[in-house]
């Protein structure tokens, strides 16, 4: 009797929806033109966006020194908004694969755009390396193929090779998925649809899709194993994203709770960013039957819960520096609080510890001003604790003549807001040709024509 | 049948009459009192390992009670109603807290020996956070906090069978969030003054991560073992279906492979990185004769379970689920043996004889005492939960 818990808390999709009415809700929105406000929004995404093509070409053409890099502090800006990236695209997966193992119901509602989400966060990630290796015209160099280059080879020993490997397996699975739930509804546009390249486009993506029993039965199964191999992908990024710092012997970065740390804190992120963009979503588009207080409210919950791991993580590194009697180590620790970069970590502590307390409160998690502006702490917060990790652990080394301070350059700036824009751009399209709800998953999730319990 | 008359044959078979066969009654009490004997004398002729071995069963045993109550809790917190039913067979776990409190407590107390920084004094900050009043101290607050929120979380879900009371549900699921944030506060620090200090100079941020690991994947398995055994001797008959099984063969695949994530992720960083002053952890594990069993700790707790628990009718086959779940607790005991023995005992050699083996059967002989009674003394199943009747007829 799966209904039974729907009896105490109440329906997920609101307005008794009959299945016609969620094709119809979603749909229409697609097939509709654009609201004014689209065109405001993409206009201003995609100005980012060529900020950033536009400095992009300017540092691929002058070289790296454009960046605000030096001998101490080599990695810094970029890196940071690459582990942001990657960590942002964990929420999509949490949500479409691990909630589905799970047997979370509420998440047919967000795991669409969460894992578009997803998609686009791992495509924003990957420019940072690939600027950062100065010369990527030769990224091809990073896969292992029979070659002429002599004894040119990749270093297999090492962590960012790993990641290469783990990022674009994640990026393959992640698409593969996506597509994959997308495919019912993309056969529900193809029916609607009268003519014009949307309906061919829809014709061809959804392969001969006719909704028998068997072909469901195939999809299913599909999806089934696709969920079961994303889990464990998922983890395994942020944990090799985790060992480009642990494995090095630089104080603050050695430390061997990264990879657990790391994974939770990359949910917690890409939570936060999910929020801020649905709850944008929800009212611009008019999904507040679709995106109900419940939906938001166990993404607060889940907020909590990876902010508290996160949190627990401070903590332990803080305590275990201190027990350690290690110079070096304890040094790192108290340079994060009261250093030169201090503010960095306290931005980091006050936003990802502080902030998301107030969600234990059931009137902030149903406020959704409250839960926007938590969202946005949080987003920063996270931003700021990769950039605490890798520069404030660099800054200061083992040698005090060494010693130096980092800023980002307008470029690095640039850069960052360039990725903004090719994100937000790449999410606005979305929202205007594919189903921003998995129609298909909904319909299984209505309380219509169900007797409740009561 | 609607499915409210389920609930009616279950509440009618809850008189307190469940006993165990006297055999099986008498088994786990020779295993207690073997345990007993054997502790008693090994403090006379070998104290440092029976007081190893006190501190290996009791952190075992807390591990059974604490795993036990952070199910009830997720499960309180989620709202999750799969496992209703079954609940009262994790709150009888908890009954064991007391006693492996007092075991942790009676380690401290008399067993100075087995820590190197009670006489030779850590200085520094390493002086400060490991000096005994500080270690004893916290020991006593954290078991303090733990028991008091445990057994009030027990006592709400026993309170609710006669007082029918739903908001009894309610105040029980800020409790568990409570515990949660406790638990997670506290947990890694005492996982670091009980064993990690074994070896003062060494330490590693992933080992409160770890020992969480093991804990919830123990209690995990004592609680498919103790579930199963319960619907074949009675109180749980009608209760326990193939789908609850499954679920938890689900949990127990999960946190197996979660368990070996944490071990991989701690034991490869510091083999990459290479400081002598952290590879000597896993040197003294690694030589001497432990070799071994370091394998075979991964062998039993991951490698086996993975491949045996991937198949869908493994899971839902109790006698399958039972064995994997009994060799997943060897490995338990085989793996809190390897982060205790070579630390306390000695690493040149492995000591395992009398006193190990009579305390590691004595101490599920007395967990399994102190479950019987403790199940005895409520009904075998929430009969007043509001989430009972969805539990009963769980479908995946």
């Amino acid at each position: 009797m799966a209904s039974a818990p729907a009896a105490i808390s109440g329906p997920l999709i609101l307005g008794d929806k009959s299945p016609g009415q969620v094709t119809d809700d979603v749909c229409s929105a697609l097939e509709r033109g654009p609201a004014r406000s689209w065109w405001i929004a993409i206009a201003i995404s995609s100005s980012m966006l060529l900020l950033g093509l536009i400095t992009v070409a300017y540092q691929v053409l002058t070289g790296i020194g454009t960046w605000g890099l030096n001998n101490t502090v080599g990695w810094a800006f970029d890196i940071t908004n690459f582990v942001f990236w990657i960590g942002i695209g964990h929420a999509g997966t949490l949500i479409s694969a691990v909630l589905f193992l799970f047997r979370q119901k509420w998440r047919t509602s967000v795991n669409r755009a969460a894992e578009a989400m997803t998609i686009f966060a791992v495509i924003c990630a990957g420019i940072f390396p690939l600027i950062h290796m100065g010369r990527p015209w030769l990224a091809h160099w990073m896969a292992p193929y029979p070659n002429t280059r002599g004894p040119l080879w990749i270093n297999f020993r090492s962590p960012l090779v790993w990641d290469f490997f783990a990022i674009s397996t994640y990026f393959t699975i992640s698409l593969m998925f996506w597509y994959v739930g997308l495919i019912p509804d993309m056969a529900t546009m193809r029916d609607r649809l009268t003519g014009g390249w949307r309906k061919k486009a829809a014709n061809f993506l959804s392969l001969g899709w006719n909704g028998s029993f068997r072909t469901w039965f195939h999809y299913e199964t599909v999806y089934l194993l696709l969920a079961g191999l994303a889990t464990p992908l998922v983890v395994s990024v942020h944990t090799i994203v985790s060992w480009d710092f642990a494995t090095s012997v630089i104080p603050g970065w050695h430390t061997t709770i990264l990879p657990p740390y790391f994974v939770a804190g990359a949910i917690f992120s890409g939570m936060s960013m999910v929020l801020t963009l649905m709850l944008i979503a929800r009212k611009t588009m008019g999904l507040e039957d679709y995106l109900t207080k419940r939906h938001v409210g166990a993404m607060c919950k889940l907020l909590i819960a990876t902010g508290g791991m996160v949190a627990i993580a401070y903590a332990t590194e803080f305590v275990a520096a201190m027990y350690s009697n290690n110079d070096y180590e304890q040094f790192a620790f108290i340079n994060r609080a009261k250093g030169p970069l201090c503010w960095s970590y306290w931005i980091m502590v006050s936003c990802n510890v502080l902030t998301p307390q107030i969600l234990w409160f059931k009137w902030a998690r149903s406020n959704m001003v409250v839960v926007f502006v938590v969202s946005i702490l949080i987003n920063i917060g996270m931003w700021f604790e990769r950039f605490v990790i890798i520069v404030t652990s660099l800054h200061r080394d083992y040698l005090p003549s060494n010693w130096t301070g980092y800023a980002p350059t307008s470029i690095e700036i640039a850069t960052l807001v360039g990725s903004f824009g090719l994100f937000l751009t790449l999410f606005l399209l979305f929202c205007r040709f594919v189903p921003v709800i998995a129609i298909a998953e909904v319909k299984g999730v209505l309380s219509h024509g169900r007797k409740s319990h009561e | 049948m609607t499915p409210q008359h389920r609930v009616a044959p279950v509440s009618n078979r809850w008189s307190p009459s469940f006993k165990p066969s006297a055999r099986a009654y008498a088994v786990f009490k020779w295993l207690a009192i073997v345990g007993a004997v054997t502790f008693a004398l090994g403090l006379l002729f070998t104290p440092q390992r029976a007081l190893s071995s006190l501190l290996l069963v009791s952190v075992g045993l807390l591990g059974m009670g604490l795993g036990a109550a952070l199910f009830i809790a997720f499960q309180y917190v989620c709202g999750a109603h799969w496992a209703v039913a079954i609940r009262r067979v994790p709150e009888a776990m908890c009954g064991i807290l007391p006693w492996a409190a007092l075991g942790i407590l009676f380690t401290l107390l008399v067993g100075k020996s087995l820590y190197p920084w009670t006489t030779d004094h850590a200085v520094g900050m390493k002086g400060i956070i490991l000096s005994y009043p500080a270690v004893l101290t916290r020991t006593v607050v954290f078991l303090a906090i733990w028991l008091l929120l445990v057994r009030a979380i027990v006592r709400r879900s026993r309170l609710q069978d006669t007082a029918g009371d739903p908001s009894l549900s309610v105040s029980n699921t800020r409790l568990s969030a409570l515990f949660l944030v406790v638990f997670g506060l506290t947990f890694w620090m005492a996982s670091f003054d009980w064993v990690m200090s074994l070896e003062p100079e060494w330490y590693s941020t992933m080992y409160g991560v770890y020992h969480f690991a093991g804990l919830f994947l123990g209690a995990l398995a004592a609680m498919i073992i103790l579930a199963v055994w319960l619907q074949r001797v009675g109180p749980l008959r009608d209760v326990l279906t193939p789908e609850h099984l499954h679920d938890m063969g689900k949990m127990l695949f999960a946190f197996s492979t979660f368990w070996m994530y944490i071990w991989f992720s701690e034991y490869m960083l510091i083999w990459y990185a290479d400081f002598p002053e952290e590879t000597g952890h896993f040197v003294r594990r690694q030589t001497g004769g432990w070799g071994p069993l370091f394998v075979a700790n991964m062998v039993v707790t991951w490698l086996l379970p993975f491949f045996i628990l991937l198949p869908k009718q493994v899971k839902r086959n109790p006698n399958m689920l039972v064995k994997v779940a009994a060799m997943i607790l060897f490995g338990r005991w085989l793996d809190l043996y390897l982060l205790i023995y070579p630390a306390s005992v000695g690493h040149e050699s492995v000591t395992f004889g009398a006193v190990e083996l009579g305390m590691a059967v004595g101490a599920p002989g007395v967990f399994a005492l102190v479950f019987i009674r403790s199940f005895r003394s409520s009904a075998p199943v929430p009969v007043a939960d509001p989430l009972l009747t969805a539990s009963l007829n769980h479908h995946q």
